[in-house]
């Protein structure tokens, strides 16, 4: 089920003197299973991107590719698309409508046309996924917490069975808690269920040890697609685009500036720490 | 007496079902007592539901106590006809950008707090000159709020409460939902309202990184002050940080987890450079 | 999308009529509009298309803006015609099938449709060049009396101005609910009307729940700065008249003058 995106423009406000361009010859693949983190600050087109691979903003120029067929073609069954690249909006809570947390999940299996026990059976199963627990299925979903309001929207879109699965901002507004528990269920359904996931997120702190590779967006363009590590050798460049590499790396860095002979490419406070000492040790 | 003093503060409220009967009843904050002087930048730390926004509205008086007292600059905030003088000289930022601006455009925004105390129109234009300035967004005074990102809409929110002159800003959790650069603006305008202008600065986050240059911290669990100091005695104590649930910066995580295998670090540590210059005089 | 319904449309320039006085552009629209329905001669006519042309010239607003918003209405003209011109007796002119057009019906239609024209633009004018925050400052001020018979003028007017203010932050969120539930496989376009409306609700739902959450948000931060009516309040921006809007005034009233009498002056004439 890879996508790829050939060299894809989009212009926003295309016919009106405000015309921006907000993607600019994008060219990325994202192959079956993998995790993948895309960054960006507020504005560098990384929510522009995820919106174009299921369909809901359409290129101005280039092609997308799901399972090698062009998205753009006539006859392509876009609602169909959709099902499979499931996409969970920023603050998701915020298109919970329905009476109860279980029939707003069913929501989605309904809309693919699924008979009511095929839906409420993958309602339920995506309801244990995002580790909601049983006695809260029948509650209002505006009763819920603001984490709790989360897995339940995440799980709507899960009910889907989608083959890849895109998250904007999945932990926005959370607090340290709330955003670990779901960063950390996101990776247990990866591993578990092998899906292709996309996580857009602002913070390479939250993403590094979690992703496979790293894309970076700066201004519509991709800067760097790489595995973690190697994309925050160039921390010093990742700052000058709003962005900032775990802290770890600027102490290792300035480390080695001291002259200590570390690791930079350490990523967590674990690999730090047998760097740093290893590097003492060896004096 | 500070500017700012609570003592033994309760405030409960009473969870109803459906049908409006009482389900019971929860202690959001539970004997609270803290006393602020004049000046101080002061930090509130804790996760959500750990009582610390309850807390904030006291002291604006959008809520009074269920038992103990609160006093603003000398004045109890139960007593009604204090009401105004206590939001006058206690102003508060909230959480959602989007949701406390008032006016169409920048300067008429910051200029409605003043308008409803009654001050004179000169006045009102030096006053929101002033508070533009000082948050630095003069320039954009003429600008739609709509077309402002998170963080310059946050200034202008900050100024907004600046030009009613008050004695202590509250600032309810006013980066959540930012992203990386709108968070470090938001914090920079804060430090200067507090350095520059004088005003004390009650700050509530659960951001760790945040709350580095405050002068006193309070850490909040269960409607409880759970940890008092400043920000390094704080910061030593990590496993009872990690115990409440909060985010240690990566820098205090690695210089302890140093601290643990055997390097001999002091406590507290709380920047890259302060590590880094700690490492290389052990090297 | 949603995106292109722009309310007030508001025309950003410079002129003499974008600085005048709101109170002075709303009085005029509305002498204007009732000096429209005084006049039955057609020297009246030109006299306020006249008028017209040249506020319309001093606003420095293009024609072709003005007539591009005429188009949403264009409905109501033909129908307004089609009454006037089928439905008044009269000597006859032409006859076909049920149907009679007669001479007086005929006069009444185009009239009509002049004055109806001429109506929407004069009153777009005041639309196009007023902010809807001075337009909204203006009528509380003009209806200021009104409170006298409990009508809460402050609080109307700070209404207006904060749903102004949160049209488009709602209509941007409407998008973005629409988005996430098309994510989720919702159809808000094939079927019937029932099939259609009942596919609004994942939508409206989402919408009204934040709205209510928005208005709570707003009026917590309202009244945190010290917001308690319209009692005691001074104004950042008042309206205070110039010598202008003296002018502006007395050019109205002698227009409204030359426009009821420019009948007999031309009766006279001949």
């Amino acid at each position: 089920m890879s996508i790829i995106v050939d060299h894809v423009n989009y212009i926003y406000g295309a016919d009106t003197p405000l015309a921006v361009a907000a993607l600019k010859d994008v060219c990325l693949q994202f192959p079956d299973g993998q995790f993948v983190g895309i960054i960006g600050h507020t504005g560098s087109g990384k929510s522009t991107l995820v919106q174009h691979l299921n369909g809901l903003l359409k290129a101005t120029s280039g092609h997308i590719y799901f399972d090698g067929e062009d998205i753009y073609d006539k006859d392509y069954d876009m609602k169909k698309l959709r099902s499979r690249v499931g996409l969970v909006f920023q603050y998701p809570e915020h298109q919970l409508f329905e009476v109860d947390v279980f029939s707003d999940v069913c929501f989605g299996p309904k809309n693919l046309g699924l008979d009511k026990r095929e839906a409420e059976l993958r309602a339920y199963d995506a309801l244990r996924r995002v580790g909601l627990p049983d006695e809260l299925f029948y509650q209002s979903p505006f009763d819920l917490s603001g984490g709790q309001k989360r897995r339940a929207a995440i799980a709507g879109v899960l009910a889907m069975k989608p083959d890849v699965l895109i998250l904007d901002e999945p932990t926005a507004g959370l607090d340290p808690k709330g955003r670990d528990e779901i960063l950390h269920q996101i990776k247990q359904l990866q591993t578990q269920t092998g899906m292709t996931i996309l996580l857009v997120s602002h913070s390479m702190e939250d993403v590094a040890e979690y992703v496979d590779r790293i894309i970076v967006m700066n201004k519509g363009s991709v800067l760097y697609d790489d595995e973690p590590r190697k994309v925050f050798r160039h921390y010093k460049e990742l700052e000058e685009v709003g962005l900032a590499a775990p802290q770890v790396t600027y102490v290792l860095h300035k480390l080695k500036e001291k002259g200590m002979n570390v690791d930079v490419s350490a990523t967590t406070i674990e690999e730090a720490a047998d760097t740093v000492l290893q590097a003492l040790g060896r004096r | 007496m500070g500017i700012v003093k609570a003592s033994d503060v309760v405030y409960e409220y009473i969870r109803r079902d459906d049908e409006g009967n009482v389900e019971g009843i929860t202690t959001a904050v539970d004997k609270v007592s803290l006393d602020i002087r004049q000046g101080e930048f002061i930090a509130i730390l804790g996760h959500n539901g750990s009582g610390k926004s309850t807390l904030a509205k006291h002291i604006n008086a959008i809520l009074t106590p269920t038992e103990g007292t609160v006093w603003v600059d000398g004045m109890d905030t139960s007593e009604e006809d204090k009401l105004w003088n206590v939001r006058q000289t206690a102003g508060m930022v909230f959480q959602n950008p989007d949701n406390q601006i008032i006016g169409q455009v920048v300067e008429e925004d910051v200029g409605f707090g003043p308008e409803n105390m009654g001050i004179p129109t000169k006045e009102i234009w030096e006053r929101v000159e002033e508070s533009l300035r000082a948050v630095g967004m003069y320039e954009f005074r003429k600008y739609s709020p709509n077309k402002l990102s998170g963080g310059q809409k946050q200034r202008v929110s900050i100024a907004g409460v600046l030009a009613m002159h008050p004695k202590c800003i509250v600032l309810d959790e006013p980066t959540a939902m930012l992203d990386p650069s709108g968070r470090k603006e938001v914090i920079r305008a804060v430090r200067g309202l507090n350095q520059v202008e004088g005003v004390t600065v009650i700050l509530i986050t659960h951001y760790m990184e945040e709350i580095i240059h405050a002068d006193r911290v309070f850490v909040m669990d269960r409607g409880r002050i759970a940890m008092e100091g400043t920000p390094r005695q704080i910061f030593s104590q990590v496993e009872k940080l990690k115990e409440l649930r909060l985010d240690v910066p990566q820098v205090t995580l690695l210089a302890y987890e140093l601290k643990k295998r055997g390097v001999a670090l002091p406590d507290g540590i709380l920047t890259a450079e302060e590590l880094a210059d700690a490492l290389s005089a052990y090297y | 999308m949603l995106r292109d319904i722009t309310l007030g449309q508001y025309y950003q320039t410079e002129s003499v009529i974008h600085r005048l006085d709101p109170r002075v552009k709303l009085g005029g629209t509305l002498l204007f509009i009732i000096s429209l329905f005084l006049f039955d001669h057609f020297a009246g006519y030109v006299v306020a298309v006249a008028f017209l042309g040249i506020v319309i010239r001093l606003s420095h607003v293009p024609f072709r803006f003005m007539v591009k918003g005429m188009k949403a209405i264009v409905f109501l003209l033909i129908l307004t015609v089609t009454f006037n011109l089928f439905l008044t007796p009269g000597r006859e002119l032409v006859s076909f099938w049920k149907l009679t057009i007669t001479w007086e019906g005929l006069a009444l239609a185009i009239t009509m449709a002049v004055r109806l024209t001429i109506l929407i633009i004069g009153s777009s004018v005041m639309t196009l060049t007023t902010t809807p925050n001075n337009l909204t400052d203006g009528m509380e001020k003009m209806l200021k009396p009104l409170k006298l018979f409990r009508i809460p003028v402050h609080e109307v007017a700070m209404m207006m101005s904060i749903a102004l203010r949160f049209i488009p932050i709602l209509l941007e969120e409407t998008d973005k609910i629409m988005k996430a539930q098309l994510a989720r496989g919702a159809d808000f376009e094939s079927g019937n009307i029932f099939k259609r409306a009942k596919a609004m609700v994942p939508l409206l739902v989402p919408l009204f729940v934040s709205a209510f959450h928005r208005a709570n948000d707003l009026a917590l931060a309202m009244e945190s700065r010290c917001y308690r009516g319209g009692e005691g309040r001074t104004k950042m921006k008042p309206l205070v008249y110039q010598k202008r809007d003296g002018l502006a005034y007395l050019c109205i009233v002698l227009y409204l003058a030359l426009s009821i009498t420019a009948g007999r002056l031309v009766w006279m004439w001949i």
